[in-house]
């Protein structure tokens, strides 16, 4: 009885508490939740349907129920599952690259130097320019007879065919990608940066660390939750790339540039074969979470706030 | 009970929403002998001002009071997945579209295109037999042409003195052969010309589909509805295998785009080029000394097949407008030889007979090279045009094989790179079989 | 090493690699006050005249400004933005606070409508969104324009890793102090996360300052037509502009350039680190 009596009214704070947590909740998310379910999970869930219909090209045309035509279909066609495999190997080379070079940049860009906004906001200038506009100019730049070939051939070596040959086309691209994606990543990661604490790094320096050390068990380790975003997001910036291949090489040369998500658009968009782009994006979403599901795994976060 | 009752007038609401749907759809309407009031939105790839269409909107609107223009402007590239959007929300927006000629059997059996049939089809003489059959699918008419186009061979005296080569004889009688110019535009290069010699657009199917044709091949596609792929024979292979070789050789350059060609002729580095009367307007204002002649044939080939095909315009079947749209698409096709050609001050070549007799009167045609432009775009168009295959599958045949010939170009093998678009086309036209 | 050395050193690498970064650039603003066809000419082969010009003009910018309006196009673009940016931050805010800091049943399930809601690529969803959209009767507006820059979920996984971060006790002791949660949320979290508003507003406003496929299906008024899809028009059937292309890509990168160049002056240095001295 005793202890009843002075447990409950804690109990009943706590509780009281718990109410008021859930009810804040609700009012924070309840925004976030209807944009989110109305503009984006409702129309996904009618876009995945829409992959289980088989139609006439265009919109006008009823589309019938047709199972898991799209998909036979799409996995029977040997061009498809090539491009599916095109878009994997590209999205292990690309994340890996762009994140550790923008980590790079960014710690590079948080030392004492001269200059250091400036730097950072050149660094930064490629994310503002229009991507039509640099996908032009690194095609003028990459020209078979264009300035890089002439500074190649002026330093001695050889003559680079780049967006002409279906050996060096996807490597271009990929450059391209990562001169705007560098700059990008390297802002989110200067914000990371700079939220560890000073003391860590001073208290690493009086324990005589080598900054390859002080990188990997100090920066690294309490950086995790922002490289899980800044990998995530990148992932999902990479997979839904198109435009650089639509403008430059259309998928060319001998489909050597043709990623998933310029052929779902080319499908939905080119040819207005809608369900099976559908199709093809229901595909591509599915890969992404196992990519994405992976970083989590990866960088599983610490339970320290919980 | 009540449940049901409501269910059962949901039901009937639907059913006469839908009908009312249906009945919109296939209204009855003709061309009005007196002008409806109504406001018109055209969905349209050339801006009023930036591409000289304003005097033409002008001349409509003094003629036409009561039917007042909203001009829309899409990117040329983004115009067709715009036109797929719009008109499937069924809104009626736009009532009248600019449509790519090869594309029109596909706008057509898509449901995106209003039939013209009763109204138009009693113009047919009024045009280039070519031009006017762009507008036909399954025996229907679909769209009328507003502009037609074909192709000449433009060089640079300059680069040609240069090179101790002679002038093109813009006779058609004296009509050049492929193996000649290319003999004569590796002499141009190695003279000094950067490149010499460029097709306008490289790597599309409506500039080189007239070379396997001219060998005797067919355009691209046979059998019912033509989807099926027929461009594996003997003559695509051997026009594709010279193809690949200009630019091996290095007479044609590679990594050029197509948007590219024009400014690298004006600035006077390509010897001898293959372009359309459009380019005339902008050579006659730059300084290059230029001159023109028939598009080349093969030496052993069957015919001098040469391309055409323009810009047709069709009206939207969820339109609420259609008498008005009709008054429009008579008035810039058909009267006075059509009033796009009529009045547009930077002038396309026009696709009614007509039309043509205003459009070799512009100051373009005034110069001797005009006046020789003139009696080849004349022979041309009546003689040896060739139309782009006609398919509902047309969008995917014209992607894969761009692509297939932009790898010919980059140094693919021509028989390996169009037995791989054929079997890649198969694919992409099962959904029509 | 030296400390002058080491930060001389680390100055030359900085230059390099900004370098590389901005020379492209460079030559897209160089390239916007030429003649169109003079930066055809000079493309290829090269020459000192790729980034020396012999002529330079403004023509460009008169010709995209008079006959394309896009100074209309970027006024609608900016409304758009500003708005986006608005109502997207503080739903992110309000959303990520609430992610980070509360533990309720369905916590990870909503988690994963976030992250499932920014895999699914917008060009899947865009056809029968713009069709759902016009019957709304929201074809042709600006709301029309401005509701899917709203729901960022990109936006809100960023703020919630930041949140996370933050140490609980701040919570704790302001929650003692008798503190509201708005004012928890708005006074401590998101004053403390400077940084990661800055790129959080940096997500949804390049999101939208670039969009190109939505405006293009939603709007077809031309007076209502965003930036991007005034400068997809410099390229045409038979030619491009370049010139105005580069013009045009230059005006839209100054606005988010200086604003990200403005927005780290003064919030960039509010961190958690620095908060904790």
């Amino acid at each position: 009885m005793k202890a009843r009596h002075s447990v409950a009214p804690a109990d009943r704070r706590r509780h009281h508490g718990k109410r008021q947590e859930n009810f804040w909740a609700t009012l924070f998310l309840a925004p976030a939740l209807v944009a989110l379910v109305v503009l984006r999970i409702a129309p996904t869930i009618s876009a995945i349907w829409s992959s289980l219909l088989r139609g006439f090209p265009g919109g006008i045309k009823p589309a019938t129920f047709a199972g898991l035509y799209n998909y036979r279909h799409l996995f029977g066609d040997v061009n498809f599952i090539n491009t599916i495999g095109r878009t994997i190997v590209f999205n292990l080379i690309i994340n890996p690259l762009q994140i550790f070079l923008a980590l790079l940049v960014a710690v590079l860009m948080i030392q004492r130097i001269r200059g250091a906004n400036l730097w950072r906001m050149l660094i930064f200038v490629p994310v503002t320019i229009p991507i039509v506009g640099s996908s032009i100019a690194w095609g003028a730049m990459l020209n078979p007879q264009g300035p890089v070939n002439a500074f190649i051939v002026a330093l001695g070596g050889a003559h680079q065919p780049f967006f002409t040959s279906p050996g060096q086309a996807l490597a271009c691209i990929i450059i391209l990608a990562s001169w705007i994606g560098i700059g990008y990543w390297m802002v989110f990661l200067i914000a990371g940066l700079k939220a560890i604490p000073d003391e860590l790094y001073e208290a690493a320096y009086l324990d005589q660390a080598g900054p390859i050390r002080v990188f990997f068990q100090i920066t690294i380790p309490l950086l995790k939750r922002n490289l899980l975003f800044v990998l995530v997001a990148d992932t999902v910036a990479n997979f839904v790339l198109f435009v650089p291949v639509q403008l430059l090489t259309n998928g060319g040369p001998q489909n050597s540039t043709t990623l998933l998500m310029f052929d779902a658009y080319r499908t939905s968009y080119g040819y207005g074969s809608r369900n099976l782009g559908a199709a093809e994006v229901t595909i591509l979403t599915a890969i992404m979470l196992v990519f994405v599901f992976f970083q989590f795994r990866l960088l599983r976060e610490g339970r320290d706030s919980e | 009970m009540q449940l049901r009752k409501y269910m059962k007038q949901i039901v009937a609401g639907i059913a006469i929403l839908s009908v009312g749907a249906l009945s919109l759809a296939a209204q009855a309407w003709s061309i009005p002998t007196t002008d409806p009031t109504a406001t018109i939105r055209i969905l349209s790839i050339l801006d009023p001002k930036n591409d000289n269409v304003q005097p033409v909107i002008d001349a409509f609107q003094k003629e036409h009071p009561t039917i007042t223009l909203k001009w829309q402007v899409v990117p040329f590239d983004s115009l067709n997945s715009t036109i797929d959007s719009h008109v499937a929300n069924k809104s009626g927006d736009p009532d009248v579209y600019w449509a790519d000629q090869p594309r029109i059997s596909a706008l057509a059996s898509r449901g995106e295109a209003e039939e013209l049939t009763a109204a138009f089809a009693k113009f047919t003489s009024n045009f280039d037999p070519s031009a006017y059959n762009a507008g036909l699918y399954d025996g229907k008419l679909w769209a009328m042409p507003i502009a037609n186009s074909t192709q000449l061979l433009f060089y640079n005296k300059d680069l040609l003195k240069k090179a101790g080569l002679p002038f093109p004889s813009p006779a058609i009688a004296d009509r050049m052969t492929w193996e000649d110019l290319t003999v004569k535009a590796a002499k141009a290069h190695a003279a000094g010309a950067q490149y010499g010699f460029a097709f306008g657009q490289f790597d599309r199917y409506y500039q080189l589909e007239i070379l396997p044709v001219q060998l005797g091949g067919s355009v691209g596609a046979s059998g019912p509805g033509n989807l099926t792929p027929d461009f594996t024979s003997k003559e695509w292979v051997d026009a594709f295998t010279w193809y690949g070789k200009l630019f091996s050789s290095g007479v044609s350059p590679r990594g050029v785009t197509s948007e590219e060609t024009d400014p690298f002729f004006l600035a006077g580095k390509t010897a001898y080029m293959v372009q359309g009367p459009w380019f005339l307007a902008e050579l006659q204002s730059s300084k290059v000394n230029w001159g023109v002649a028939p598009q080349p044939k093969f030496a052993n080939g069957k015919s001098a097949a040469t391309p055409t095909g323009s810009w047709s315009l069709a009206i939207n079947p969820f339109s609420k407008e259609k008498a008005a749209a009709a008054v429009f698409v008579k008035w810039m096709t058909v009267d006075n030889g059509g009033g796009y050609i009529k009045y547009r001050s930077n002038p396309e070549l026009a696709a009614s007979v007509e039309g043509k007799k205003i459009y070799f009167q512009k100051s373009v045609f005034a110069s001797p090279e005009g006046k020789n432009a003139v009696k080849i775009i004349d022979f041309e168009t009546s003689n040896t045009a060739v139309n782009r295959v006609s398919t509902i599958g047309y969008i995917e045949f014209e992607g894969i094989l761009n692509q297939a010939f932009a790898d010919i170009r980059n140094g693919a093998d021509a028989k390996t790179a169009l037995e791989s678009a054929s079997s890649q086309l198969t694919t992409a036209w099962a959904k029509y079989k | 090493m030296g400390k002058s050395t080491r930060k001389s050193v680390l100055t030359v690498v900085a230059i390099v690699v900004s370098m590389f970064f901005i020379l492209p650039a460079l030559w897209i603003l160089i390239d916007s006050f030429r003649p169109n066809l003079e930066i055809m000419s000079t493309m290829t082969p090269v020459s000192w005249h790729l980034i020396i010009p012999e002529k330079l003009t403004i023509e460009n910018y008169v010709a995209l400004i008079i006959s394309d309006r896009f100074d209309l196009a970027l006024f609608n673009s900016a409304v758009v933005c500003l708005a986006s940016v608005a109502a997207g931050l503080l739903i992110s805010v309000m959303a990520a606070y609430a992610l980070a800091v509360y533990h309720f049943r369905g916590r990870n399930l909503i988690f994963a409508v976030v992250v499932i809601s920014f895999l699914v690529p917008f060009e899947a969803i865009a056809i029968p969104l713009s069709q759902l959209f016009t019957d709304w009767g929201l074809g042709n507006t600006m709301i029309g324009l401005i509701l899917p820059g709203i729901g960022n979920g990109l936006a809100i996984f960023n703020l919630r890793q930041f949140f996370m971060g933050i140490p609980v006790s701040y919570r704790e002791a302001a929650v003692i102090d008798g503190a509201s949660e708005p004012r928890i949320l708005f006074s401590i979290y998101a004053r403390m996360s400077g940084p990661a508003l800055v790129n959080s507003a940096l997500l949804i406003f390049l999101g939208q300052w670039t969009a190109y496929l939505w405006p293009l299906l939603l709007v077809s008024d031309n007076n209502l037509q965003v930036a991007p899809v005034a400068l997809a028009r410099t390229f045409g059937e038979h030619s491009a502009s370049y010139g105005e292309n580069f013009a045009g890509a230059i005006l839209l990168s100054l606005v988010p350039a200086l604003a990200m160049f403005i927005l780290q002056k003064t919030l960039g240095n509010t961190s958690i680190g620095s908060g904790e001295k």
